[in-house]
């Protein structure tokens, strides 16, 4: 603690405080540039120099730290006129005719106007130049008003940890440059925008604001709107900036110590939210022709010719396929190299991954009036005629917690079936279902921030964090420049694995011998915590047993990695001395996903590395409200907070919450996802709201089949996807930027998005939708905002108690448990006993079982399927953002170089890849990150569809199906059919010359 | 891991700068195989940090091929495990790394006050005419040579020096210009 005096007011800091931070503690404004919060401090740009009493020459705010009795003057002469100095010199070589012209338009002309500097003498140095990224659709360059802050060179190297830009060349010759060559792909640039988001002169800037397609908007005054990033479960804050009724830009928070992303995005969140303005955004109702109203029913009267033409609903997949890249209209030369221009010679960009026009005809524009009556017929039709269990909901991990309590109330409530899921269900329901049975829990134990700044070891399993969570990616390669050491394993060397100490490359899905085999190592050495084990678990003698004959070496023949890779990574994980654990997909995806997150939950009880503060258990979380969507009962088991639908007190209480008699839910059990989708199930009809399973389901083409046949669809979305075709009603929804709502992020962070923009045409709000429809079926909702909302949820919720959207309006976002109104939220959980009847968690011995379908003579490669960083799951948003799009415009799989040898294909050949269930036409890439005989398929294209192929065998706990492992083979098609666009696309964005 | 594997950090998704950053321009060959990789891995045990291996690295560059290209400089971050606009940082700070393509006989004549004194205009008129390179940091059309002026060579008293590449050659005169040129095959 050191108190000194700035400008007379006393001030006391902690212990390392700099005087600018007491300084901005007593709202005293000091002016920098090069300085930024979270950047180290470089203390080069002069202008926050003050000065202080007994010190002959001013010293730099920003790099002296704060002493006791120190008497600081911020604006004194001296420092006024070095100031002022400092700024006329940077101006010297700044544009500044521009200032008087428009008035200041950025931080550095603020503080040149500020201080009333004017440009007294040109140097005769023509204005600074330095690598331009012409052409490049996010990111451009114009170097003429940089003043060399370097804090884009620093927010590259250490706040994303790449590197791609640094200062070259030498006294006034000094400029930034773009990697070696000026192209930014070769720098492994990841298009993120953390430069453009500090730079101080908008010499680094965005070129694909929004306002691109909405120029009249520029026009209008900027108001900002903070929101929550609608992709992965990090849940970064961004501040939307909004003209009019567009959101032109996005913007992200200057620095809140609160926020997951202290103003860090990734490309999706800062340059991916163009899909929603695109004009493939549904604006009316669609009602399938054919649906006619007689005697005040509606009845479905299709013409034959119609259906035979179209069938009784959309698809088929042969169509949906058929539309290969050949077909689709493509810019046909790079994109990159062109700036977007709305209407140009190419048509308008954002046509190219447009909805086909031809998807529309099946359907006709409805009224609100009709569109709800259709669909609320039809659900009380199947009810009362068929029951409650004939009809099923697929809630949405995108969609707000309100929104997904409201629509699981309604089919509880007001249909009386537990048939309520969504896409957890494909994600991380093993992670929970072998939680919940160790621990019973269902969420991370601790944060990312602690993670980041606390663990000594990390240990990551089946998590390309880097481009599946880039933000918490960037943060784990600071923890591990900070002195962490990180674990991967993965059967791909992905980033992540480059650099961490150890990477353990396994075959796929043989996860459980790894781990089995690891803790056999810790338990041979005695480096687990026996006192833990003794005080907190149960069953540890057993999984002793059971994990006795996995020795390192027999996990070596089983899952191909070195016995003594397995050793090492076993004693660095247990000696911590606090180790982190993550994961995600790669574990949970397979037909023994739950044994597999068991036999890792064994391995942190073993080691007593869960509830201490550094030692977290971190599932990392897909999508923005995959958590939230499952903590508001969104799932067939459970009620809010994971409370049984089998317990009848439990059932009283909603019961009573939602006003209806406790017979009229259900005590069963509903089914999962991969149940309802499936033959023989009971489902007849369906409500889904924002989800897209005709692209994320297992083996799809069956999954068509199955919604062919259902009685009735009605589809919730903001495009009219795949799914969204089979549908009898299409409703128009809205996007996360027009609507209020909270949504959970992978820490149990819950956080509050504002309405920034109205919706587009007549579509409405989802909450008012759904709010509608429970009227219509007959279950009164006391509701009119989402505050409304959230107050009942916290009320029927025990670990939301304190949580209302007022306070996370102040707060920024609060970790549940929240157990009252005033409750601080909880950081971390476990301290001291877990969940359970008697506090301690239980481990569970199990069993290596290899995946269902492993490579034999006929289909010899492992396929793996997942996420790549410039796309998300069905692509039906990032495939509508154009400066997405363009980085990843065609489906590719990844292919070791020397399988392709071996093949003869070579870099953007077409490949044709065939498991026992389908085939799939995709371009390749050569890639030395998968191993020799495996292939990594993307899911989020449709002409390509990963899970055409992948087996749809199932967790028997979590009915999870095995998307990352089938037996495929690949056989060349096309020589060159997709080098034209998939090599273009890595050249050089300037020109060699 | 192992330098060469470190390749791949620098493009996430794809892969690494060499397998297709000169797909279609010629492709890079790198320097760093064979006995340059042994020596190399030799500096390396002297030094604390791989980065502190760098202007050593990069006058194995030069030596090996002459000059410095980009792509060389994107071999060394890898190999280094730095970025590369770093090493280009590097680079473009000093002067002796060679930024472009020079002839085989790099020609530095000093040009400071005590040798300009003693005739070096003359000595670098000389050269530019039996070189045939004619201006200053061009290279001759046979690529053998380029001549350029520096500051000090620190052999005032042997006005004027001239380096051949590592070669150094005192007192010397416009006269002696062709004599020296004549030693070179």
């Amino acid at each position: 603690m050191a108190t000194l005096t700035v400008n007379g007011t006393d001030v006391t800091v902690r212990d390392g405080a700099t005087i600018l931070d007491a300084a901005r503690q007593i709202g005293i404004d000091v002016p920098t540039l090069c300085w930024y919060p979270t950047l180290p401090i470089v203390g080069n740009c002069r202008v926050c120099l003050v000065s202080v009493e007994g010190s002959a020459k001013l010293l730099p705010a920003c790099a002296t730290t704060a002493a006791d009795g120190m008497k600081v003057t911020t604006e004194s002469y001296a420092a006024v006129e070095n100031r002022r100095g400092v700024l006329g010199m940077l101006l010297e070589r700044y544009p500044a005719e521009r200032i008087d012209e428009r008035g200041a338009q950025n931080e550095f002309e603020r503080m040149v106007k500020r201080y009333g500097v004017s440009v007294e003498n040109r140097s005769g140095l023509p204005l600074r130049a330095g690598d331009d990224r012409a052409g490049d659709p996010m990111i451009q360059h114009d170097m003429s008003t940089c003043i060399l802050c370097t804090r884009c060179v620093r927010a590259c190297a250490d706040i994303q940890v790449v590197g791609v830009l640094d200062v070259a060349y030498r006294g006034d010759h000094a400029e930034i440059i773009v990697g070696a060559d000026g192209n930014p792909e070769h720098a492994g640039c990841t298009w993120c925008g953390e430069c453009v988001r500090v730079c101080p002169t908008g010499a680094i800037h965005d070129v694909l604001p929004l306002a691109k397609f909405a120029r009249d908007a520029m026009q209008k005054p900027a108001t900002s709107v903070r929101s929550v990033c609608p992709y992965c479960g990090v849940g970064c804050q961004l501040d939307l900036e909004v003209r009019g009724t567009d959101v032109v830009r996005v913007n992200s928070p200057w620095i809140e110590e609160a926020t997951p992303n202290m103003g860090s995005t990734c490309v999706k969140g800062r340059f991916g939210t163009d899909f929603v303005l695109h004009r493939d955004r549904l604006t009316t109702p669609l009602i399938r022709k054919g649906w006619v109203k007689r005697d005040g029913r509606w009845r479905y009267e299709g013409d034959p010719a119609d259906v035979k033409r179209w069938g009784r609903r959309g698809g088929p997949w042969r169509d949906i396929e058929g539309e290969s890249n050949t077909q689709k209209s493509r810019p046909r030369i790079n994109p990159l190299r062109r700036l977007p221009t709305v209407g140009g010679p190419l048509g308008d960009p954002r046509d190219r991954v447009a909805t086909p026009a031809d998807w529309y005809e099946p359907f006709r524009e409805g009224t609100w009036e009709e569109a709800m009556e259709i669909v609320a017929q039809e659900l009380t039709r199947l009810r009362d005629s068929h029951g409650s269990d004939s009809l099923a909901v697929f809630c949405s991990a995108k969609c707000s917690n309100e929104e997904n309590y409201v629509l699981q109330r309604l089919f509880r409530a007001g249909i009386g079936t537990n048939n309520v899921d969504h896409c957890t269900r494909l994600c991380h329901s093993s992670s929970v279902s072998a939680m919940q049975r160790a621990m019973n829990t269902s969420a991370a134990s601790g944060s990312m921030r602690e993670v980041e700044c606390e663990s000594d070891v990390i240990f990551l399993l089946g998590a390309n964090t880097t481009e599946s969570h880039p933000v918490f990616g960037a943060a784990l390669k600071r923890a591990q420049r900070r002195g962490a050491k990180l674990i991967v394993a993965d059967p791909r060397r992905i980033e992540l694995a480059q650099r961490a100490d150890i990477h353990l490359q396994m075959l796929p899905g043989t996860d459980v011998a790894l781990l089995n085999a690891m803790l056999h190592h810790v338990i041979h050495l005695g480096l687990h915590d026996q006192a833990f084990i003794r005080e907190r678990t149960h069953g540890f003698d057993e999984v002793a047993r059971a994990v006795e004959p996995y020795t390192p070496e027999r996990a070596e023949t089983i899952s191909g990695i070195p016995a003594h890779l397995i050793r090492r990574a076993a004693e660095l994980y247990a000696r911590g001395p606090r180790s982190s654990t993550l994961w995600a997909m790669g574990l949970t995806q397979h037909r023994t996903g739950t044994d597999i997150v068991a036999s890792l939950l064994n391995l942190i009880l073993a080691t007593g590395m869960i509830g201490r503060w550094g030692a977290a258990m971190l599932p990392i979380r897909g999508q923005n409200n995959v958590q939230g969507a499952s903590d508001v009962g969104a799932i067939p088991m459970v009620y809010t907070d994971y409370q049984p639908v089998t317990d009848p007190s439990i059932r009283h209480r909603f019961a009573q919450a939602w006003g209806v008699p406790d017979e009229r839910l259900s005590l069963t059990p509903g089914l999962k996802v991969t149940q309802i989708v499936t033959k023989g199930s009971p489902v007849r009809g369906m409500y889904i709201m924002g989800e897209n399973p005709i692209i994320s389901d297992p083996d799809v083409a069956h999954a068509e089949e199955w919604f062919l046949g259902l009685e009735f669809l009605a589809v919730h979305d903001l495009f009219l996807t795949e799914t969204a075709r089979y549908a009898d009603v299409v409703l128009p929804g809205a996007s996360f930027a027009e609507k209020d709502g909270t949504y959970v992020n992978t820490e149990r962070r819950v956080q509050l998005a504002r309405k920034a923009i109205p919706a587009p045409g007549a579509a409405r709000g989802d909450l008012e939708i759904l709010l509608e429809l429970s009227n219509r079926i007959g279950l009164p909702t006391p509701f009119s905002t989402a505050a409304d909302v959230m107050e009942e949820i916290a009320s029927v919720t025990p670990s939301w108690r304190g949580i209302t959207h007022a306070r996370l309006q102040e707060t920024g976002g609060l970790q549940y448990p929240v157990e009252h109104a005033t409750h601080p939220g909880t950081a971390f959980l476990f301290a001291d006993r877990f969940p359970t009847a008697d506090g301690k968690a239980t481990l569970v011995p199990v069993e290596f079982l290899p995946p269902a379908e492993l490579p034999d003579e006929e289909f010899p490669f492992w396929m793996n399927t997942g996420r790549q960083l410039y796309h998300w799951h069905t692509g039906t948003m990032t495939r509508r953002s154009q400066g997405l799009d363009s980085r990843e415009p065609v489906p590719t799989v990844e292919l070791s170089p020397a399988d392709a040898a071996e093949m003869g294909v070579r870099d953007g050949d077409a490949v044709r890849i065939t498991s026992r269930r389908n085939s799939i036409e995709i371009a390749v890439r050569l890639s030395p990150r998968v191993a020799r005989h495996q292939v990594f398929v993307p899911m989020h294209y449709r002409e390509a569809a990963a899970n055409l192929l992948t087996n749809p065998a199932l967790d028997p706990y979590a009915h999870i199906p095995e998307f990352k492992v089938c037996a495929v083979r690949i056989e060349p098609v096309a020589p060159g059919r997709h080098r034209a666009l998939s090599v273009e696309r890595i050249e050089p964005l300037v020109p060699a010359d | 891991m192992t330098p060469a594997e470190i390749g791949a950090t620098h493009a996430p998704g794809h892969a690494p700068h060499g397998d297709r950053a000169h797909a279609h321009a010629e492709e890079y060959q790198p320097v760093f195989t064979g006995a340059a990789r042994a020596e190399l891995d030799a500096l390396l045990t002297r030094y604390p940090t791989r980065m502190a291996a760098l202007l050593p690295a990069l006058w194995i560059v030069q030596r090996e091929r002459g000059w410095v290209s980009e792509g060389a400089m994107t071999e060394v971050a890898h190999v280094l495990e730095l970025t590369p606009a770093y090493v280009k940082g590097v680079v473009t700070f000093y002067t002796m790394y060679h930024q472009h393509p020079v002839g085989r006989y790099f020609v530095q004549v000093c040009t400071t006050s005590p040798c300009g004194a003693c005739g070096a205009e003359d000595v670098v008129r000389a050269f530019l005419e039996h070189t045939g390179t004619r201006e200053l940091g061009v290279t001759s059309p046979d690529g053998k040579f380029t001549v350029i002026e520096v500051e000090c060579l620190g052999a005032c008293g042997f006005a004027t020096p001239v380096m051949v590449n590592d070669e150094f050659h005192e007192s010397v005169t416009a006269d002696r210009v062709q004599d020296i040129l004549s030693k070179l095959e």
